[in-house]
């Protein structure tokens, strides 16, 4: 028998780590071509700001702004170094963001020792009858649907969304008509990053802080960004959503390892049969009915 | 396209390039921490291979420490028989296939004496056809699930049978028989559910519930609304590595407060100092050693856990694993003086003998012995109990004895020699 | 065209002529000189090193052809695959399970072709998967990668006594111990290979190997790998099916690594499943990238610089060897993206030119030939 709330706790924890997992990977990705292999390792980067911060005693909201501040400038010296080199060259830049991601661990490591002490998870628990869940995995769903809309209404109200957009779609038309596309890139880049040192900086309370720790997002960012297609926020949240209904399914049935399969099996099935990815379907569907209704 | 003319730069570059790196082959003979040769006659040479890098870096450093607390000290004292230690103590960096060519290098090349290397069971498996076939001494020091009965192998840490046999006997007492186990998706984690099995049955619960669960798992909500629908008495907990940390953090603010028994929490990566309280709060572990443990050779003023921070007064901790390295290595010492040689059939031969020692581990006025018959030790264990500050006191202890090999499988290396790992399923019906 | 000059300087030339062309770098005569004395000294090396290094380097050169295999996916037909290990593991696996259940070395003889078998399967049902999936570009990276994270995590818990194929436990994160030496024959009459005759054994592979993708890269299906990685559609158009091509370059990279595979495993007499780790995945990339991507020497070479520079920086024990390796790895593909071997080609080339040792206007590689 299943517990509906616990399936949907469970739905609502999965939903936001495989959101939070992707999104910074897949606005770098979705947007510059660039497969950025250090993102597990912004994510520790974060997730190190926030907790270094926390330790030293900021109140959590603030040293997560740190852990986010940290990565945006961590991804800011990436871009104007390396990354901007290589926007011909997808299958260079992710063989340079792995070797980036390499010294980043190990300098961790050399520098912060092989872990930091850990800042506790807020806000307790939501209890119903003889379970509970903690209530900031929970809420983590709802920062991970704010993200979603935030960046959505970045990009699409706002004019420096426009202008990064017009940029990614056609980068010499954008320049010709005015806009900074070297500004536009690296700006790209930052909220990236930024992303990424969220999803840390949220993850941290939760987790131990070790050099190693960004390795444990990739499995389900990569996943995400594969069968997200090529539309990067309607296909993120529709694999947050997907995939996290999988998961959350087959873990509370069958157990964690189950879980994990289920969700890499059906990702294998969209990756086969939608060759879009899954906002591929949506906008087929959307285009198909703009046709009849013409 | 052939052209006579153009050749020169090609045969230049195409025979240096390959030949030189044939004889950078030859060149990897230099370097190492002691140069290539074996053992001079006036001094003994130890292979110390632990992680200092990688996943394991967290366990690893602290063997290596407490290994070179060891040997300073030995030293210091006049060294083995007269002679001093030199070590050969490169960094494995967690890696398997690192550990097998170091391995190979310690053995052929440096011609060690004596070899402790690894953490994990799978780098002991990954070695020991290499230990095997050169038939070198060899120490493995962590905690592991036990069954190895191995002429050249001297298993000295605690077994899942050990542990477990600490602390679930315990848990049975104070709370009730039903368990539920949780435990990591590899060999380690599953032989020791099957220990927990074998010892519910012989202490009169009952496993109620077990999940297994994969190694890069950070999301533990269903697993803890599962142990919420069993409703067990207490939860065994077999989690391993820093991804499983999260566990404990997050069964702490989900209000869970089930006791947990644990062999591989708090002693192995001090999860206690670093997590924020309550998260550890009611956990029992099951261990020969960790850092609170009340002995006099362990807290006196320059007892083991002086000596050791005052030579690495940065260290976080001083885990499980670092104090049987230590203990190890002065054993070793005492079978080469026994023996009389460094010879390593001898030296086997002599530990053999009924070697034990005054560890930190055990109370004033007893030793710890070291089995003839399995190459294994009769730990003191303790159970050992967080509170909800985070504060670590023992509530149990007695000496257990290396039982499996012993007992159930009759491993006598004294008559016969052997190189296999046995497992509880064989031999146990409840293990399944 | 100086040809036939005299009798044995022809001969020679006329040997080497069907291992030249413009696809890979080396063509002319003296090259191939420096290639034989080379080969000599490596072949010699056994009996002048001790049997530690031998075994080691033997290591090295096994790389060397996991190396091979990527270099000729991703550097000729512009297919970047994080998957080779996959193969590699399986073929090692299956190796392993097929040589010890059958016991004798007839039996170890028959796993070779199973376990290269298995691998080739393997890449062929992904490479399928993929390129008649129309997956392409950094996809096929990342899914490769995924796959390979994933038979991690599976491996990793085949532990236990279900997990037994034949009388052979996978062994789940202890790995698979008791692989026997590779033997070719049947028992009696057999020919077991360990220490320098392995080394020769993979020497030779290599040697084998290398000159046989020569040849395929310089021919018709090279040209045409070549031209799918520099511009599908028009090789399309021109009435190619591309996803042939692909897949066949995959399936024959998947044989090669399962190769390299099964002398692994009978190199440690061991396999355990961090030959899925990340780690050992991207480093054929790292092997590849350094030496010269669309240079099958350059793999080679790189492969085993590496590898014993990464043991040199462990056997020290110094904290920044990883560091080391990134700093190299992105120098690398930032300053010299060609790889280090075409680079040092090319700049022998323009040295010598300059000095009217070569003839300026002949062009030094394939891309140069073909930008003309």
């Amino acid at each position: 028998m299943v517990n509906a709330t616990n399936l949907f706790f469970q739905f609502l924890d999965s939903f936001a780590f495989i959101v939070l997992s992707a999104i910074g990977l897949a606005i770098i990705f979705g947007m510059m071509d660039v497969i950025n292999l250090a993102h597990g390792e912004f994510i520790m980067i974060g997730a190190y700001g926030t907790t270094l911060a926390a330790n030293a005693g900021v109140p959590l909201p603030v040293a997560i702004a740190v852990g986010v501040a940290v990565t945006m400038v961590v991804g800011l010296i990436l871009e104007r170094t390396i990354i901007k080199r290589l926007y011909e060259r997808p299958l260079d830049s992710m063989v340079a963001t792995w070797a980036v991601g390499l010294a980043l661990t190990q300098g961790a490591r050399i520098v912060f020792g092989n872990s930091l002490s850990s800042i506790g998870v807020p806000f307790g628990a939501i209890t119903y009858g003889e379970f509970s869940y903690s209530m900031y995995r929970v809420l983590l769903s709802g920062v991970a649907a704010l993200v979603l809309v935030g960046a959505y209404l970045v990009f699409t109200r706002t004019e420096f969304g426009v202008r990064a957009r017009a940029t990614i779609q056609d980068a010499d038309t954008a320049q010709a008509m005015g806009v900074e596309t070297d500004r536009m890139y690296t700006a790209t880049f930052v909220i990236g990053s930024a992303l990424a040192g969220l999803t840390g900086a949220l993850y941290a309370p939760t987790m131990a802080i070790v050099p190693g720790m960004g390795s444990s997002f990739l499995v389900e960012a990569f996943v995400a960004v594969v069968t997200g297609g090529s539309s990067v926020l309607l296909g993120t949240t529709l694999a947050g959503g997907t995939l996290g209904s999988i998961n959350a399914l087959f873990s509370n049935l069958y157990g964690t390892f189950m879980g994990k399969i289920a969700l890499l099996f059906v990702a294998v099935l969209i990756l086969r049969f939608l060759p879009g990815g899954l906002s591929g379907v949506v906008t087929d569907l959307r285009e198909r009915m703009e046709r009849e209704s013409v | 396209m052939t052209d006579g003319r153009l050749g020169r730069r090609e045969f230049l570059g195409s025979s240096a390039l390959v030949a030189g790196t044939a004889l950078a082959g030859c060149a990897g003979g230099s370097g190492g921490t002691t140069g290539g040769s074996a053992s001079s006659s006036d001094t003994i040479k130890i292979g110390v291979l632990e992680d200092r890098s990688g996943n394991f870096a967290l366990v690893g450093t602290p063997k290596y420490n407490a290994s070179m607390l060891a040997i300073e000290e030995i030293n210091a004292n006049g060294g083995i028989d007269g002679k001093q230690i030199e070590t050969f103590a490169p960094d494995p960096q967690s890696d398997n296939q690192r550990y097998k060519e170091l391995t190979r290098r310690a053995i052929e090349q440096e011609q060690v004496d004596v070899l402790w290397a690894g953490y994990s069971s799978a780098t002991r498996e990954t070695i020991r056809p290499t230990i095997d076939r050169h038939d070198q001494l060899y120490f493995y020091t962590t905690q592991y699930e036990g069954g190895v009965c191995d002429h050249n192998t001297f298993a000295v840490g605690p077994t899942a049978r050990q542990q477990l046999g600490m602390v679930l006997p315990y848990l049975v007492d104070e709370f009730g028989p039903r368990i539920y186990t949780i435990a990591a998706d590899y060999n380690f984690g599953q032989l020791s559910a099957d220990w927990v099995r074998v010892l519910a049955d012989e202490n009169d619960a009952e496993v109620i519930g077990e999940e297994f669960i994969p190694l890069s798992e950070t999301s533990f909500g269903s697993t803890i609304n599962r142990i919420q629908e069993a409703d067990p008495d207490f939860v065994m907990s077999m989690l391993v590595g820093a991804n499983h940390t999260s566990f404990y953090e997050q069964k702490a603010s989900s209000g869970l407060d089930v006791p947990i028994g644990t062999s591989t929490a708090m002693a192995q990566g001090y999860e206690h100092r670093r997590l924020d309280p309550p998260a550890m709060a009611n956990i029992y572990a099951g261990v020969n050693y960790m850092e609170e443990i009340p002995t006099e050779r362990n807290t006196s003023n320059g007892g083991f856990v002086d000596r050791y921070f005052e030579m690495f007064p940065d260290a976080p901790y001083l885990n499980e694993e670092a104090q049987t390295n230590y203990f190890s290595i002065y054993m070793y010492k005492q079978a080469v003086e026994q023996a009389g040689t460094t010879n390593q059939e001898e030296v086997k031969a002599a530990l053999e003998s009924g070697i034990s020692y005054p560890a930190p581990e055990a109370p004033e006025g007893s030793e710890i012995k070291l089995d003839p018959e399995t190459h294994h030790v009769h730990h003191h264990m303790w159970a050992m109990r967080a509170d909800g500050d985070h504060n670590v006191e023992a509530v149990d202890d007695r000496v257990i004895e290396e039982q499996f090999l012993s007992n159930t499988v009759d491993c006598d290396l004294t008559q016969e020699d052997e190189e296999t790992q046995y497992t509880p399923q064989d031999y146990f019906e409840e293990a399944g | 065209m100086s040809g036939a000059s005299n009798g044995l300087l022809g001969l020679f030339d006329r040997l080497c002529e069907p291992f030249n062309g413009s696809n890979t770098i080396g063509n002319s005569r003296a090259f191939w000189v420096g290639a034989v004395v080379a080969l000599a000294i490596t072949f010699a090396y056994p009996l002048f090193v001790s049997a530690y290094q031998a075994g080691n380097t033997a290591l090295f050169l096994l790389y060397g052809l996991l190396a091979l295999s990527l270099s000729v996916v991703w550097g000729y037909a512009g297919v970047l695959s994080f998957g080779q290990v996959v193969f590699f593991g399986f073929a090692g696996y299956t190796f392993g399970i097929v040589s010890i259940n059958l016991g004798s070395t007839l039996g170890t003889t028959l796993a070779i072709p199973v376990a290269v078998l298995v691998a080739t399967a393997v890449a062929g049902l992904l490479g399928y998967f993929m390129f008649y999936g129309n997956v392409s570009g950094v996809f096929v990276a990342i899914i490769t990668l995924v796959v390979t994270l994933v038979m991690q995590t599976f491996m990793a818990q085949t532990a236990g006594d279900k997990w037994t194929i034949g009388e052979v436990p996978l062994g789940g994160f202890n790995g698979m111990p008791g692989i026997p030496n590779l033997a070719v024959g049947v028992e009696g009459a057999a020919l077991t290979f360990s220490g320098d005759t392995f080394y020769w054994l993979v020497l030779s592979t290599l040697v084998v190997v290398y000159f046989g993708l020569r040849v395929l890269v310089n021919s018709r299906f090279g040209y045409a790998m070549v031209a799918v990685r520099e511009d599908e559609d028009r090789v399309e158009m021109l009435g190619y099916d591309i996803r042939k091509v692909k897949l066949g370059v995959f399936t024959l990279g998947g044989a090669l690594a399962g190769f390299s595979g099964v002398l692994y495993a009978s190199w440690g007499n061991y396999i355990d499943p961090s030959v899925y780790s990340l780690t050992f995945a991207t480093m054929p990339v790292v092997w590849v990238t350094v030496g010269g991507r669309e240079s099958l020497l350059g793999g080679l070479v790189a492969t085993v610089a590496i590898e014993w520079f990464r043991q040199q920086l462990s056997v020290t024990g110094s904290e920044w060897a990883m560091v080391v390796v990134g700093v190299l790895l992105l120098t690398i593909v930032l300053a010299l993206p060609e790889g280090i071997i075409p680079y040092v080609h090319r700049k022998a080339v323009g040295v010598l030119q300059q000095r009217g040792f070569v003839d300026p206007d002949r062009p030094a590689t394939a891309t140069e030939e073909a930008a003309e």
